[in-house]
């Protein structure tokens, strides 16, 4: 049963079993030392030699030294050094004329680093952004030595709070400064002009006015000023200029630029929002419940993927169309397009070390690698069209061809009842005694009711004697008048003679503190003795437990059981808490001492 | 001509025609080997990505080959079934260069040999571990390592390293298929009865 249950599971096309893959393993190296994700990586014909290369924005072990890395088949081919840590890498056509070699633009910080045969060939800053006169006329000032810097911080704190236009970073790292450090940092910064500038957080690239392969493409990026900006291919000027009401991390776009298209942005507020050509904002917004951790677009149906482990599908317009629980959290996404077959699907990287394939709702394929997979990349690598790059957290790198004969096809595994309505109830067997058992009730039946419900009586009446027995002497720990019960635990601490002795107290009354209580022992003073026997009680807060301690020492190694009593102070001896508990017998410490 | 094909035939001057097809992945250089054996007035000077296939003829010392020298392009690569009936032996090329598509060769290959029309028939198979001139090239040795060349248990093979361009390692290859070809000749008319 269960091996067949298990052979079952394995068929269909999710096995990832090595003779029926659909991947061949053409490089796993766990050393390579590569740590990005699926937004630095790109694959491109740099040389223009129909030899198609894998361009990884690199952040380095531990996010310390940015790369950019250019890997020719399973070898880095050229390593640089890169001035911040990537966010993006694309690689876009700039001109129609021309030889047809692509671009490579690499944002970074503030800026955009274009590359053309592997040199840096343009870099593109974004435009600063407009101060808060009031915070320019401030510095102006402490450049003519007018204002002190306690009069500047002042200020300057006084413009944050109120001001809509936010401070320049030079003004918000002054309002960090201690005193001490404020002179010398106003001398040095002063005669600098103040600027105010952002980061881009996300690029893209938009095909202009062709569909084609090898069309011209503008960048589209995405900045920490909750702004997308669309620029021109050979000039580097702003072509549009479109605004969001959160910061974009995730862009997806269809279409061309001169004549219509479709942007979607997923932010960090966790909405997505679609816009359109001459749509200065959004135009259509997609309220998710969750953070997006990736945004593709497969056909018309944008797939994101969430932190709650799932994907959901929605329209263009918003309208969600579908949602599929994945077994891990999702680390990365990417688009697989295999031009050949036509088909389009999604690929997720799973923190189990699995990347799963799926075309809309249904499963295509499951790849297992040995570490989890960070980011993602399906392309034309090297000579082989259908690449699939993929790189670990450990920073491994992992390159699969998918065979040429292999044909994804739905998985029609799931079909019958759940693996679940197999396994059997254990219901217990009932044996010659129980069928004896109903026999005799059968015959008996009157007598043992009766006899039952004597007995029942009995029962409840000692019960009630022995209840009663107990308030009268206050033996229970809960009291129902002063509403608060006491819990005693002897925290055997040490074997010796002497024991730690901690009483918990606790006011259980909403509202009402219980005021000054006492709390007495009572014991054989033969066998023991207390330091403390008899003591106030602080001032019972609502709601806190209060340990109480004492030590307790044994005159003789005799186990003999010992009562504690809490009373409640001005009102006599009545102690309405009352615990009872056994000490330890002690061992042979006393003898010795 | 008739006549004169029939007289030099019956003289023993007519070599025996030999039906070879060349394959391999693309950009691995099967029209520059086969450029390289033809006779040097015949040769031509660019080699372009071949569409489809091309039929070239070359002579060896005493045969005479009719090479099917087909695209190795992935689109095109399923037409090779189509012409394995003819084929009495197989030049299989592999660009020794190419660590990451020696996979994709060995898979092509092991379709291949499982082909209903090749997996019975003793058929001599010649490997050419091309492109040896370049630096990140590996050995021919390396090659049927990654290939898995020691599972061929019931056909002829050879491996070369050549260099296509040079020519070099050519000859070697040639003259072992002729010689090849030569012995299992007798069995391949048999199996064609």
């Amino acid at each position: 049963m269960a091996a067949a249950s298990s052979s079952d599971s394995d068929s269909g096309l999710t096995e990832s079993n090595e003779a029926n893959s659909k991947w061949l393993d053409a490089h796993y190296d766990p050393m390579a030392n590569i740590h990005t994700f699926s937004a630095c990586l790109a694959l491109a014909d740099l040389h223009g030699d129909g030899e198609y290369k894998l361009v990884v924005g690199d952040l380095g072990p531990g996010g310390k030294q940015p790369r950019l890395k250019v890997l020719k088949g399973p070898t880095v081919l050229t390593e640089n050094p890169l001035p911040a840590l990537p966010a993006a890498a694309a690689a876009f056509l700039m001109e129609q004329h021309e030889t047809r070699t692509p671009a490579l633009a690499l944002a970074s910080g503030p800026c955009v680093y274009i590359y053309k045969n592997l040199r840096p060939y343009f870099k593109f800053s974004l435009p600063l952004l407009p101060l808060n006169p009031l915070e320019q006329d401030l510095w102006n000032q402490v450049k003519e030595d007018r204002i002190d810097p306690l009069t500047l911080k002042e200020m300057l704190e006084g413009i944050r709070e109120k001001a809509e236009v936010p401070l320049s970073v030079q003004s918000l790292r002054f309002l960090q400064l201690e005193l001490s450090e404020m002179e010398a940092f106003v001398n040095q910064h002063k005669s600098k002009t103040i600027r105010r500038q952002t980061v881009i957080t996300s690029m893209i690239t938009l095909k202009k006015n062709l569909a084609d392969e090898d069309a011209v493409s503008c960048l589209v990026l995405g900045t920490e000023n909750k702004e997308i900006l669309v620029l021109d291919p050979e000039a580097f000027t702003i072509l549009a200029k479109m605004s969001l009401p959160s910061v974009p991390v995730f862009l997806e776009v269809s279409g061309q630029f001169d004549v219509e298209f479709r942007l979607a942005a997923a932010c960090r507020n966790g909405n997505i929002y679609i816009l359109r050509r001459d749509s200065k904002r959004p135009k259509y917004c997609i309220e998710l419940s969750s953070q997006p951790v990736g945004l593709v677009r497969v056909h018309k149906v944008l797939v994101v993927g969430s932190t709650q482990d799932s994907l959901h599908g929605f329209t263009h317009k918003g309208k969600k169309l579908w949602t599929v629980q994945m077994p891990a959290t999702i680390l990365t996404m990417n688009l697989l397009e295999q031009r050949s077959r036509g088909l389009q699907a999604v690929m997720a990287g799973l923190a189990n070390g699995e990347v799963r394939i799926y075309r809309d709702k249904a499963l295509l394929n499951i790849i297992r690698t040995p570490d989890a997979v960070t980011s993602l990349c399906f392309g034309r690598y090297g000579r082989e069209d259908n690449t699939l790059v993929m790189t670990t957290r450990g920073g491994g790198l992992i390159i699969k061809i998918l065979k040429r004969t292999a044909v994804f096809v739905e998985s029609t595994g799931e079909v019958g009842p759940p693996p679940a309505q197999a396994t059997k109830l254990s219901v217990p067997r009932k044996t010659r005694l129980y069928v004896d058992q109903t026999l005799r009730e059968r015959e008996a039946g009157t007598a043992m009711h009766r006899s039952f419900q004597t007995d029942l009586y009995l029962l409840r009446l000692r019960a009630a004697r022995a209840y009663v027995q107990a308030l009268e002497s206050s033996l229970s720990p809960m009291s129902a008048t002063a509403r608060e019960p006491l819990k005693l635990h002897a925290v055997v601490q040490g074997l010796g003679p002497t024991f730690k002795l901690t009483l918990h107290l606790q006011n259980t009354s909403t509202v009402r503190p219980v005021l000054g209580l006492l709390i007495c022992f009572l014991y054989n003073e033969a066998l023991y003795t207390l330091p403390r026997a008899f003591f106030k009680v602080p001032l019972l807060v609502p709601g806190l437990n209060y340990p109480l301690e004492t030590f307790v020492e044994c005159l003789s190694n005799k186990g003999i059981s010992d009562i504690i009593k809490v009373l409640v102070l001005r009102e006599g001896h009545s102690a309405p808490l009352l615990s009872a508990y056994v000490n330890m017998p002690v061992s042979e410490g006393l003898e010795a001492a | 001509m008739g006549l004169l094909d029939r007289l030099s035939g019956l003289l023993g001057l007519k070599k025996k025609e030999v039906h070879v097809l060349c394959l391999g992945l693309d950009n691995s250089g099967k029209t520059t080997i086969i450029n390289k054996l033809k006779p040097s007035n015949a040769q031509s000077q660019d080699i372009v990505p071949t569409i489809g296939f091309n039929i070239e003829k070359f002579k060896s010392s005493s045969l005479s080959f009719t090479v099917f020298d087909m695209s190795g392009q992935g689109r095109y690569r399923n037409l090779w079934e189509h012409y394995y009936k003819e084929g009495q032996a197989i030049i299989f090329v592999i660009d020794s260069s190419d660590r990451l598509r020696m996979v994709v060769a060995k898979e092509e290959l092991h379709t291949l040999l499982n082909h209903p029309d090749i997996k019975h028939r003793r058929i001599p198979i010649l490997f050419f571990a091309n492109k040896m001139d370049l630096r990140d090239a590996v050995t021919s040795v390396k090659v049927s390592q990654l290939l898995c060349l020691e599972n061929i248990k019931d056909k002829p093979w050879h491996i070369c390293a050549s260099d296509a361009i040079k020519g070099e390692g050519l000859q070697e290859g040639v003259d072992w298929l002729q010689e090849k070809t030569v012995q299992s000749d007798p069995v391949c008319e048999d199996m064609k009865r």
